[in-house]
């Protein structure tokens, strides 16, 4: 019983972070726009730094 | 022999000093005088180690090489499938199957002529970073037998630590790689998101999961990244983009770098000699010219959550059938996890993963706008004694679970690159250690910071008091 009602407490508490941070996500915001954060960070990166 | 490194023993090999026989033999020999003790290994391949040796021998008395690992002995966590031998993912028995093909990593580590001496110990499912597993025996710390040696690629690191083999592949979901590195004293990379294949690696977290190398130099480490990075056909999220030359950015100058020590988050609630450790790592980097600040981050808190509940949707889906069939097989730590995860629901994954995207964006934007890289710590105490990680209250354990990967974890949601390197050890004698993040595909940068910390310092040159 003590585990359960732990479970339970966790699983609010993981999913506490969808009720404050994702009421506001675009339409378009979708999986996929991950990747082209990555691309877009690649893209910046060179270039970027200073190199050896 | 065992002291060497992969750089080390490869030119070795093919200067004719050594042999892939004698190099081999010489690993096989010290996991049998040590690993009874360490229990690094689920399954070592003598046989298939010491034919592929051979092999490699005869091709070399005839003038071939197969690349720049020719002879090298390594070894691979048991979620790698190689062809022919078992693969357990540290579960409780350990003929989960056997695979008919090697994966790309480790394929293409043969290629260059690594050896493979066998299957690494690993947290059952890959599913928590102490590096116990109670079918397969606990690793130990080599450092410290009786203290963890973190995971979950807890055979990884103890292997490399203790010389059984000179260097691995870990996988990193939550900090699988990086947490083993740093409580065993050795280097561990895990990779941007999509630059390493997991085609053939047993998946715990498709969004989360990283393959990466294992070793006891950040040299090694490039070495082994250049091989295995780069495109796969076979592994859909693998990147398309020409891998540069790893090695070749290793000049050992960071002048101008701009390096950001995060004032928020990473030191929170750190144990003082993490934290003194830490920083005085920065200093190092910072008396080698790069420009180290203090920065603000966008709150990583909210990326770990975000990263461990896909983490659990997804495991848990990967593992249903096990925990619908044959639950009493697995670990009640682990089996709480997986239950935790089947409690998610749609609506809550699929808009984490909405929200990852914009949080990825926003802190790549806003933090490479101000530095070049971040250096932060990857655990948050010296290695714990392994009683910790394994007594009490499930609930319990679950919550020191997460807070022992709160460092590491903020950086699978985000995917990029983040090294960790040995920067000391406590007072206890356990080793202590630091992160470079980098941008996305930024290896070369990050792997920069690593090795001209290296240079300036001889912690990676320190062994364990094993023999």
């Amino acid at each position: 019983m003590e585990e359960s009602r732990a479970q339970q407490a966790e699983v609010a508490a993981l999913l506490g972070v969808i009720e404050r941070m994702a009421a506001d996500l675009a339409l378009a915001e979708e999986p996929s726009r991950f990747i082209a954060a990555l691309e877009a960070g690649r893209a910046a990166a060179e270039g970027a730094a200073p190199s050896a | 022999m065992t002291g060497w490194t992969v750089e080390g023993l490869a030119t070795a090999i093919r200067e004719g000093k050594v042999s892939p026989v004698e190099a081999t033999q010489e690993c096989l020999g010290r996991i049998g005088r040590l690993d009874g003790k360490l229990r690094a290994f689920i399954t070592v391949d003598e046989v298939g180690a010491l034919a592929t040796a051979r092999r490699l021998e005869a091709e070399q008395r005839r003038g071939a090489w197969r690349g720049p690992l020719h002879g090298v002995p390594l070894a691979f966590k048991d979620l790698c499938f190689i062809r022919g031998l078992p693969t357990s993912c540290g579960t409780r028995t350990s003929e989960y199957f056997i695979a008919e093909q090697d994966c790309t990593a480790v394929a293409r580590l043969a290629a260059a002529g690594a050896v493979t001496l066998g299957k690494l110990n690993m947290t059952e499912l890959a599913m928590g970073p102490f590096g116990d597993n109670a079918h397969h025996g606990h690793a130990q710390n080599p450092w410290r037998p009786g203290h963890c040696s973190g995971g979950s690629s807890s055979g990884s690191g103890v292997a490399v630590a203790a010389g059984l083999a000179l260097g691995a592949l870990g996988s990193d979901t939550g900090g699988s790689i990086r947490l083993p590195a740093a409580a065993c004293g050795i280097v561990g990379l895990k990779p941007t998101y999509g630059l390493v294949s997991r085609a053939g690696v047993m998946p715990l977290s498709w969004s989360n999961d990283h393959v990466g190398p294992m070793a006891r130099t950040v040299r090694d480490c490039a070495l082994l990244l250049q091989v295995v990075a780069g495109r796969d056909p076979l592994d859909a999220t693998s990147s398309p983009h020409p891998v540069p030359e790893y090695r070749a950015a290793l000049s050992g100058v960071i002048r101008g770098l701009r390096v950001g020590v995060p004032e928020n988050y990473f030191f929170q609630g750190v144990h003082p000699e993490v934290e003194a450790a830490v920083r005085e790592a920065a200093e190092v980097i910072a008396g080698l010219s790069a420009q180290v600040s203090e920065i603000r981050l966008p709150d990583p808190q909210t990326m770990s959550d975000v990263c461990n509940i896909v983490s659990r949707s997804e495991g848990s889906t990967i593992h249903a059938r096990l925990l619908r069939e044959r639950p009493h097989e697995v670990q009640p730590v682990v089996r709480a996890r997986l239950e935790l995860g089947l409690q998610i629901p749609a609506y809550d994954y699929l808009q984490a993963l909405r929200l990852r995207a914009r949080l990825a964006r926003a802190f790549i934007t806003e933090v490479f706008a101000q530095v070049d890289v971040l250096v932060a710590p990857v655990i948050p105490e010296p290695a714990p004694p392994l009683a910790h990680a394994t007594e009490g209250p499930v609930h319990e354990l679950v919550v020191r679970q997460g807070r022992f990967s709160r460092l590491t974890r903020p950086f699978n949601g985000l995917g990029l690159p983040a090294l960790s390197v040995p920067c000391g050890f406590s007072s206890a004698g356990l080793p202590l250690a630091f992160q470079v993040v980098g941008r996305p595909f930024d290896e070369a940068t990050v792997l920069r910071v690593g090795e001209a910390y290296q240079r300036a310092t001889d912690w990676h040159t320190r062994r364990p008091p094993l023999d």
